[in-house]
């Protein structure tokens, strides 16, 4: 049910009375707006609906939260953003976006814009972090890809996958507390298997601020985003709350896949009104990772990366393999092991070709957005000097 | 060398499989030994690098031994073994040599990044360079690796890599070298700042971090990032391609974190006393931050980020300049300044712009880079007069954007001028404060040249045409009174009365005169004399004329003093008492 009915007067429109078949005296400029209005909503709302369809059980396309799905999404994210701008600014008059409500919409947006920059770094470093993890399953690749397999490469890959598991688990609480290094170099017996591989991933990033959440960032940029109500659904105001819940929508998705600093109690309840058609396939997206992220809660955080999530199964496999690995190996027990083997070796070959793209992506948005929020500001100003009284 | 079984050498067979058994044993004694916790900390000793060295060439027989064919499967897998604990220990060993601190804790002092003053508004009249000083230069290297412990770090990197375990080794260092960096730049003060703190930050802490950053910047893309490449240079001498990795890596990394930070600063409001900052952070990005070699892989990557970087600070800039003309024009005050003073605005324009000029080439960069991207502002601007001669200025953004900020400043003054009821004080306002400017330009070698002479002299003329007409304002109806026509009364001779009136009249408005316009404050030492001069070369010629011609008609005069209170000479001191500043008093005489 599309937010703006034919009768309804969007207050910045309201100087001249409008009624959608009413020929105005800007020849048609105001049918052009209603439909540059409709179509972003409608825009967004297909953007979505693709990237829910392509993560469903049967469809081959990418699953949800796989390194090429969000890839997708940050790209999606560009194309609504870019929509966004167009609407709100393109041959408009800057007096119109300085008036209420907008008046506070925008300025709480721009905000929510800035907050964004924080989570964009802090996933960023995330995903270094996860670029490590991937180069210790590549360390038990190349130990478990040797023929004929002893004793010696299995205990590397052992050590490699402990390390890379253990580092899962814990990866949440180590950046949390800093700086704080493992000092256990050289101090413990041999069988502390995953000790330098634990250190290595852990805090390895460079980490965010001291005490910065990434869950209470992304609560705090759900603060005040309600839908605009009444007459102010037909207006400006709708766009800004549509690019507003994609921007925080694209920011928790990335927070729930992505290892990055503190997201214990990250929120799972989106404020999203049901009845808005342009934001089902957002609210189903929403609900499918929500669901994940309350599984994962339960046993200790893990990024929801699907590739890691992969990662972590075969690791457990391998690590289990192992453990009860006898010199010589059995042959059938070998080609299951070369089957998973392969496998982590294809999921470290997507994160080689995914992740840095993945990463400059991120950046695109970062510097996107900072410019975005720059042209904002400066038709804020030109319409305060407009209104402003002049000699 | 291949030996089958078949062969008659069966003794030289069993001699070499007891060979290997042997150096294995010996390879797993020395495993273990190092395993009970036989692994030091401070290993510069040569006891140490003794063992080390037997361990890695007992790493490196058996690593050959291995791939022989000789040796059956159980012994394969033994070596195996041993060679992966042995590995690991290396590892070991390796992370704890680049696990140092450094040998001395540099204390804050020593860099004093914050111990600068904090420049306020009135910085305007402080100078302050962004390049380092010395003293930086001379700063100890953290990163001070003694050429024993990088030929340890080179015998166990190459061991590591023959033995396929690069990836090992290669995490090790990114790991710890990743560490080094980020505690060093923290001991330099610079931290993990958020975007939205920096946002957030009051102007005062903000401007201080700009300036840390500022050197840090240029002290870590010199400095340190050549004492990175030469460490891993000297590690891994044959291997420029782990090299390029773990630099590009590293570096790339640490200047986007640098990056981040211009980023963060340009969120801040753009207001005018934030502009010299602004200037030494795009002087710093200017530089060649990303030099040398090694960084070929991301080069394309880096250079882009600079450029966003200085494309918001360039932004933010522009926009400043944009608040300066902006308070200029919306400049609305209704009250005139006291005795047509020179208007604490002109000041504050016309310093900041001088100080402004100290960064003329980098404004004159900013603003090309600027061109394009904002839209507003600058077109109205943008018509300069196509008939200037030889003597304009060339066009560049920068003086366009000068010029049109003069035109603001001079209308802005001409709208004050008009609050003075009294003409002729109106036009000393207009003197003075053009004069003001002149001389800030004349005195500004490159707000000269941008201004260009022509402006100058166009000023000058002006500034005539003001002084003429304070002359005719104040002036012109006390010389009417020293006329010498008109004193005839009847019969066509020279009336007493007349004569005794004009010589009040004078009295009475040169008076009036001298009681206000001593306190007319001229900034200008050099306009204050011409004034003075001037007036006395109008006043007193006229006055000893009159006087001299007229005085006889009053000799007999009760009261002459009444008429003829001052001589020629009283007439010029009192002149000099004009635009002094002071509240005249005629008690002043030269007797």
């Amino acid at each position: 049910m599309p937010a703006t009915t034919e009768n309804n007067q969007g207050s910045f429109l309201g100087r001249i009375s409008i009624r959608r078949n009413q020929v105005l005296s800007m020849d048609g400029t105001h049918d052009q707006e209603m439909e540059d209005l409709e179509l972003f909503q409608k825009h967004v709302a297909d953007r979505f609906s693709e990237l829910l369809s392509s993560t469903t059980e049967d469809s081959s396309g990418d699953a949800l939260l796989s390194i090429s799905w969000l890839r997708r999404l940050l790209d999606e994210f560009l194309c609504c953003e870019a929509e966004f701008k167009a609407v709100m600014l393109m041959g408009r008059d800057p007096s119109q976006i300085a008036k209420p409500p907008l008046d506070k919409l925008l300025p709480e947006f721009l905000d929510r814009v800035v907050k964004s920059l924080d989570i964009c770094n802090a996933v960023t470093l995330g995903l270094d972090a996860v670029k490590n993890l991937q180069r210790l399953a590549e360390i038990a690749v190349a130990a478990l890809d040797t023929t004929p397999l002893g004793d010696g490469q299995v205990r590397r890959a052992k050590k490699a996958l402990a390390g890379l598991i253990a580092a899962m688990l814990h990866e949440d609480n180590a950046n949390a507390k800093g700086t704080e290094r493992n000092r256990s170099f050289g101090r413990r017996s041999g069988n502390n298997a995953g000790s330098n591989s634990k250190d290595r991933v852990r805090s390895l990033s460079w980490t965010m601020a001291r005490n910065w959440s990434a869950a209470k960032q992304i609560h705090a940029m759900m603060s005040n985003l309600n839908a605009p109500r009444g007459a102010e659904a037909s207006g400006l105001a709708q766009p800004i709350y549509i690019m507003s819940t994609v921007l925080v929508f694209v920011m928790w998705a990335l927070v729930a896949a992505v290892p990055c600093q503190e997201r214990n109690g990250l929120g799972t309840h989106f404020p999203l009104p049901r009845q808005l058609a342009w934001a089902q396939p957002m609210i189903s997206l929403q609900e499918k990772i929500a669901e994940e992220w309350k599984k994962k809660e339960k046993k200790g955080n893990v990024g929801l990366l699907e590739e890691m999530q992969r990662m972590e199964k075969l690791g457990q496999s391998l690590v289990d393999f192992a453990e009860s690995f006898q010199f010589p190996p059995e042959t059938e027990r070998l080609d299951e092991v070369k089957k998973q083997v392969e496998e982590l070796g294809e999921i470290c070959k997507r994160m080689d070709e995914g992740l840095e793209p993945m990463q400059q992506q991120i950046r695109e948005v970062f510097h996107r957005v900072v410019r975005s929020r720059t042209e904002f500001l400066v038709v804020l100003d030109q319409a305060g000097k407009l209104s402003a009284p002049t000699v | 060398m291949e030996m089958s079984p078949e062969n008659n050498d069966v003794d030289v067979d069993v001699g070499r499989r007891e060979d290997t058994k042997e150096e294995v044993e010996l390879l797993e004694r020395m495993v273990d030994r190092y395993f009970s916790g036989k692994v030091g900390e401070d290993d510069e000793g040569e006891e140490e690098d003794k063992s080390l060295l037997l361990f890695l060439d007992a790493v490196d027989r058996i690593s050959k031994l291995s791939t022989s064919t000789v040796i059956s499967s159980d012994e394969f897998d033994q070596i195996n073994l041993v060679l992966e604990k042995a590995m690991f220990l290396l590892e070991k060993r390796l992370s704890s040599l680049l696990d140092q601190e450094p040998k001395s804790k540099p204390s804050n002092k020593s860099f004093s990044f914050r111990s600068r003053s904090r420049s306020h508004l009135s910085s305007i009249y402080e100078t302050q360079s962004p390049r380092p000083t010395q003293q930086y230069q001379q700063t100890q290297d953290p990163f001070n690796y003694s050429p024993q412990r990088i030929s340890t770090l080179n015998k166990i990197s190459t061991a590591m890599i023959a033995a396929g375990y690069h990836i090992e080794c290669c995490m090790a260092f990114a790991y710890f070298r990743r560490s080094a960096f980020k505690n060093t730049l923290q001991t330099f003060g610079y931290g993990n700042t958020k975007m939205e703190d920096l946002y957030k930050m009051p102007w005062e802490s903000l401007e201080g971090e700009i300036t840390s950053w500022n050197q840090v910047v240029w002290h870590c893309t010199t400095v340190l990032f050549s004492a990175e490449r030469s460490l891993y240079e000297s590690i891994f001498p044959n291997q420029p391609s782990i090299v390029q990795n773990l630099f590009s890596d590293l570096a790339r990394h640490v200047i986007i974190h640098l990056l981040d930070f211009a980023q963060g600063a340009v969120l801040t409001k753009w207001t005018t006393e934030k502009l010299f900052k602004f200037l030494d952070m795009y002087e710093t990005l200017r530089e060649d931050v990303v030099q040398g070699s090694y960084l070929e892989s991301c080069e394309k990557e880096l250079a882009y980020e600079i450029n966003t970087a200085k494309e918001r600070i360039v932004e933010a800039i522009v926009a400043m300049f944009g608040d300066l003309k902006n308070s200029i024009e919306n400049d609305n005050e209704r009250i005139p300044v006291p005795n047509g003073a020179v208007h604490p605005l002109t000041r504050y324009v016309m310093n900041y712009l001088k100080y402004a000029c100290e960064y003329k080439k980098t404004l004159e960069h900013v603003f090309e880079q600027g061109e394009g991207e904002m839209r507003n502002g600058n077109e109205k601007c943008m018509e300069v007069d196509e008939a200037e001669d030889v003597e304009t200025p060339k066009n560049s953004g920068f003086a366009v954007e000068l010029m049109s900020i003069m035109e603001l400043l001079d209308a802005n003054v001409e709208r004050k001028s008009k609050l003075y009821k009294d003409n002729a004080l109106r036009y000393f306002f207009l003197m003075n404060n053009g004069r003001y400017i002149v001389q800030k330009v004349k005195g500004c070698r490159e707000l000269n040249e941008l201004m260009g002479n022509n402006w100058c002299r166009r000023r000058q003329s002006s500034l005539r045409h003001y002084h003429k007409n304070y002359q005719r304002e104040t002036w012109s109806k006390v010389l009417d009174c020293l006329k010498p026509e008109g004193l005839q009364g009847s019969r066509n001779k020279v009336s007493k009365q007349l004569v005794k009136e004009r010589f009040k009249c004078f009295n009475g408005m040169f008076e009036e005169i001298h009681k206000c316009q001593s306190s007319w404050m001229v900034s200008d030492n050099q306009l204050q004399s011409e004034l003075r001069v001037s007036i006395s070369a109008l006043v007193i010629p006229a006055y000893r004329s009159f006087l001299g011609r007229f005085k006889q008609h009053l000799e007999s005069t009760r009261h002459i003093d009444k008429y003829i209170k001052y001589h020629p000479e009283d007439i010029e001191v009192l002149i000099d008492d004009l635009f002094a500043g002071n509240v005249g008093s005629m008690s002043r005489r030269r007797t």
